[in-house]
């Protein structure tokens, strides 16, 4: 196998003994109940390095970097900083020796100020006062060192989640880090925040800091990066010089196998137009949107993150109220109070976050693939559960999708991201009125393997016949499936681009808030 | 038309578990008799028969708390309605109407308060419900007392009626007979229907319920409709048994029914348990209340001995667990 092969050459490049390691974990293994979540893995940090982490979900990344920050306990394998070894008992010992952790989530406390979230823990105390001056002005340094755009004294729930992500950023500064972890930084951010953010940690990297940096995105590793280090299935598989691995080469390492197509997008004959809503308003998010999708077709709504696409959505589908606009399906006007009066018309919306509105996370994956048409299929008067029937339908589009699942009895927790958005596809197909998808970022969160086999999906779904309408902000997906794309900012439709006049560039110009003026020019 | 992959997803029905937390009930149920039967000579079927009515009206509310625990809710209005519904019904037995009116009133004003409970929740989605019933709750109780005036009580001036709906048919009580038919529909309609599973689905995660076009509103507004109208029934059956109310019918019947609910296995956080577990539950507490009341031992003694009860029986799944895990570990480490 030609994994083997990669394995001796970084062998090769990791082992040179004249590095500065500040850091460098050797054999680590960590045992679950039930699982090995680790299983011999090796990483060595450089003083001063930005070293992105990768692995697809459930690679281990995060039970490693708990380990790295002494959350959990390693069962195997030891760990030595600066050189010498080291053995943390909890959090607290590697806060002391210079270890500080970023979450995605911002661990925050939403009602206290800025200084109190940075200071948490380790407040600046005189006689038994707590010395707030002397605290919101610390605060204040190391705000500035971030460029920061808030004051220490704003409340820490009002800020923006880049804005909170800055805050962790500086109590982590705060304890004197000499290593920081970011466990994938930019995942809820805007491609501005995330240029800021690049600059912060390189920033960050000029002064001395050694950063550990996890992402699904591989322009953040690319942009920041100058090795990465490769977990799959809980095993270390590599580290690589960015500048020296292609992309190719890199996915096959996190996938184990090798992608052909990304973006798999069938030839499909576009048909008449299935799905068009005009002008609809949502108060306060947003005002007179209007957009068509025909059969066949997938259609792309972009912008940035709050331009009011998912909100616009969810008054089409009856999750909210529209205060005005109308919704046709096949030519016809439907009138939607609520979801189930979307579904009868054949409109289904796969939701942005398939944990919280996709899926019931602790039912089997045939109960929630079954839920929106039990009553279709029930027997009697009574309603009486037709569970021959569920079981088969589920089994059914299950399969359909290529669900990595033994039973349609295993529970939704059990599965990836990935997975899981196909058992959110399965229950939309099992609708057999379907007319409409709505697909919410449909790969947030999606690890890039399974991806690919999502957007196989849309194109399956698409050469059958299905209006497809795909929300999302990556741009190489939203130019890579679309047939045509709309762009939205600030609650309006600011654009509708073809794919072959649609470039990255004219997308997020027409996604910032100066894009209205080329809408005007147009009409 | 198999996957790409050709995998296929099995739906062989599964095994059910060795060891269910009803399997348990039943024990503890039966010990529970065998206790009786040791300790005190009068145990008998005819005098459990005899005692049960005046314990047993609370369990009618189980049912329905049980659907509202699923559900992810609580309603903590409930005894209030108890004695709002038996205090309305004496005035109307003391003006002389009809038993069937008598009756219609009782479950009538059950329903009413279960309707502004409903209403409020479903119009203020954002409000919690342990408030909202803890404000009705008092709102209830305070009208109860005001149309009671001074004296604080009320009672039957006829109590023929209701002295027959306390009464038996043979040796089984009427009210006995009921449960077990109410025991069957609620059990049916949360076990073998699609309302059920819809119940399930909203107690467990309400916005993918809403989102699969479950109606989750018209759902809670029923919930709480239905126990409204359950209080009534039990108020019903209050007055068979006592022929009147004052001021502290019904307290703590929330609490009461609560107990039962988590007993049997019902999670206060919603979607888990079912209400074969709970009836199981509900029956010994009353059976055990009963054989604790023949030895004369006073209620405050009968509440202390529930309330452990109540906590051993939520500490015991959580044990379990923590012993699974370990062994699980340690084979895991055994392997490795």
């Amino acid at each position: 196998m030609s994994e083997e092969t990669v394995k001796t050459t970084s062998a090769g490049t990791a082992s040179s003994a004249d590095e500065d390691l500040i850091l460098e974990l050797k054999g680590i293994t960590k045992i679950f109940p039930g699982v090995k979540a680790l299983d011999n893995v090796h990483f060595q940090l450089r003083r001063g390095e930005i070293h992105a982490l990768m692995g697809e979900n459930g690679a281990g990344k995060s039970t490693f970097i708990k380990v790295i920050t002494g959350v959990h306990a390693a069962e195997e394998g030891h760990m030595y900083l600066n050189g010498q070894e080291v053995h943390f008992k909890g959090p607290k010992d590697a806060l002391e020796a210079g270890i500080a952790a970023v979450y995605q989530h911002p661990t925050i406390y939403p009602t206290l100020s800025v200084t109190e979230n940075i200071f948490m823990g380790h407040e600046f105390i005189r006689h038994g006062m707590i010395q707030w001056s002397t605290m919101n002005k610390e605060a204040q340094k190391l705000l500035d060192r971030l460029d920061a755009d808030f004051k220490p004294t704003a409340e820490m729930g009002a800020l923006s989640v880049a804005q909170q992500q800055m805050v962790e950023i500086a109590k982590a500064l705060s304890t004197d880090a000499k290593i920081i972890i970011l466990d994938e930084p930019t995942a809820a951010l805007t491609a501005n925040e995330s240029e800021k953010l690049y600059r912060i940690v390189e920033q960050l990297r000029d002064s001395g800091v050694s950063i550990i940096f996890i992402s699904h995105r591989m322009e953040d590793m690319y942009r920041l990066a100058s090795r990465v280090t490769v977990l799959r299935d809980s095993k270390y598989i590599g580290t690589y010089d960015v500048d020296k691995i292609t992309n190719a080469d890199l996915i096959k390492a996190m996938v184990g196998r090798e992608i052909k197509d990304m973006y798999p997008k069938p030839k499909v004959e576009i048909g008449e137009e299935a799905f068009r809503i005009e002008g609809i308003s949502r108060l306060g998010y947003c005002k007179d949107v209007s957009l068509n999708v025909h059969k066949g077709e997938i259609v792309g709504l972009t912008g940035l993150v709050g331009a009011g696409r998912t909100e616009t959505m969810e008054a089409v589908c009856g999750i909210a109220k529209a205060s005005a606009g109308k919704i046709f399906v096949d030519g016809k006007e439907v009138h939607i109070k609520n979801p189930t009066d979307s579904m009868k018309a054949g409109i289904v919306l796969l939701p942005e976050d398939r944990t919280k509105q996709g899926l019931i996370m602790d039912w089997g994956l045939g109960d929630n693939v079954t839920l929106p048409i039990q009553d279709e299929i029930a027997k009697g008067p009574f309603k009486v559960k037709n569970i021959q029937q569920e079981r088969e339908i589920s089994k059914h589009y299950l399969e359909e999708v290529d669900t990595k699942a033994l039973t349609i009895y295993d529970l939704g927790s059990s599965l990836s991201g990935g997975n899981q958005q196909k058992v959110v596809v399965a229950k939309a197909l099992a609708q057999k009125n379907m007319k409409v998808l709505i697909m919410d970022e449909p790969t947030k969160g999606v690890d890039v393997g399974a991806k690919a086999e999502i957007y196989s999906i849309m194109g399956d779904l698409a050469k059958q016949g299905y209006a497809i309408l795909m929300i999302s902000s990556e741009m190489p997906e939203i130019l890579g499936m679309s047939d045509r794309i709309y762009t939205m900012c600030k609650g309006r439709i600011t654009g509708c681009l073809d794919i072959s006049e649609a470039t990255q560039e004219r997308l997020l110009e027409l996604s910032m808030e100066h894009g209205n003026e080329e809408k005007e020019a147009a009409q | 038309m198999a996957g790409k992959s050709g995998r296929t997803i099995d739906i062989t029905p599964r095994k059910g578990k060795f060891f269910r937390w009803e399997t348990g009930l039943i024990f503890i149920f039966i010990a529970v008799i065998i206790f009786g039967n040791i300790v005190s000579p009068s145990f008998n079927v005819k005098s459990v028969f005899m005692n049960m009515p005046k314990y047993l009206a609370e369990m009618f509310m189980m049912f329905a708390m049980g659907y509202i625990l699923i559900i992810a809710e609580i309603d903590i209005s409930v005894g209030s309605i108890v004695c709002l519904a038996a205090t309305m019904t004496c005035f109307a037995n003391n003006a002389g109407l009809p038993m069937a009116a008598q009756v219609i009133i009782c479950l009538g004003v059950g329903t009413l308060c279960g309707v502004l409970n409903g209403e409020i929740l479903t119009h203020f989605q954002e409000l919690p419900s342990m408030i909202v019933t803890l404000g009705t709750q008092i709102i209830f109780r305070g009208i109860a007392e005001v149309s009671m005036g001074s004296g604080g009580s009320i009672s039957l001036s006829d109590t023929k009626g209701f002295a027959a709906l306390g009464g038996s048919i043979g040796i089984v009580p009427i009210a006995f007979i009921l449960i077990i038919i109410a025991a069957v529909c609620f059990i049916f309609i949360l076990s073998k229907t699609t309302t059920g599973r819809k119940m399930y689905a909203i107690g467990s995660n309400h916005t993918t319920a809403l989102y699969s076009g479950i109606k989750v509103q018209k759902i809670r507004r029923n919930c709480y409709i239905l126990i409204g109208a359950m209080a009534g029934v039990c108020a019903m059956f209050m007055l068979a048994t006592s022929f009147g109310a004052n001021t502290t019918t019904g307290q703590g019947f929330e609490m009461d029914v609560i107990s039962m609910c988590v007993f049997g296995g019902i999670a206060t956080t919603g979607g888990k348990g079912n209400l074969i577990g709970a009836s199981i539950a509900g029956f010994t507490i009353v059976l055990l209340k009963i054989v604790l009341s023949l030895l004369n031992i006073s209620g405050q003694t009968i509440l202390v001995i529930i309330g452990i009860l109540l906590i051993v029986s939520v500490m015991i799944p959580s044990i379990n667990e923590q012993i699974t895990n370990k062994k699980k570990k340690a084979a895991l480490a055994a392997k490795a």
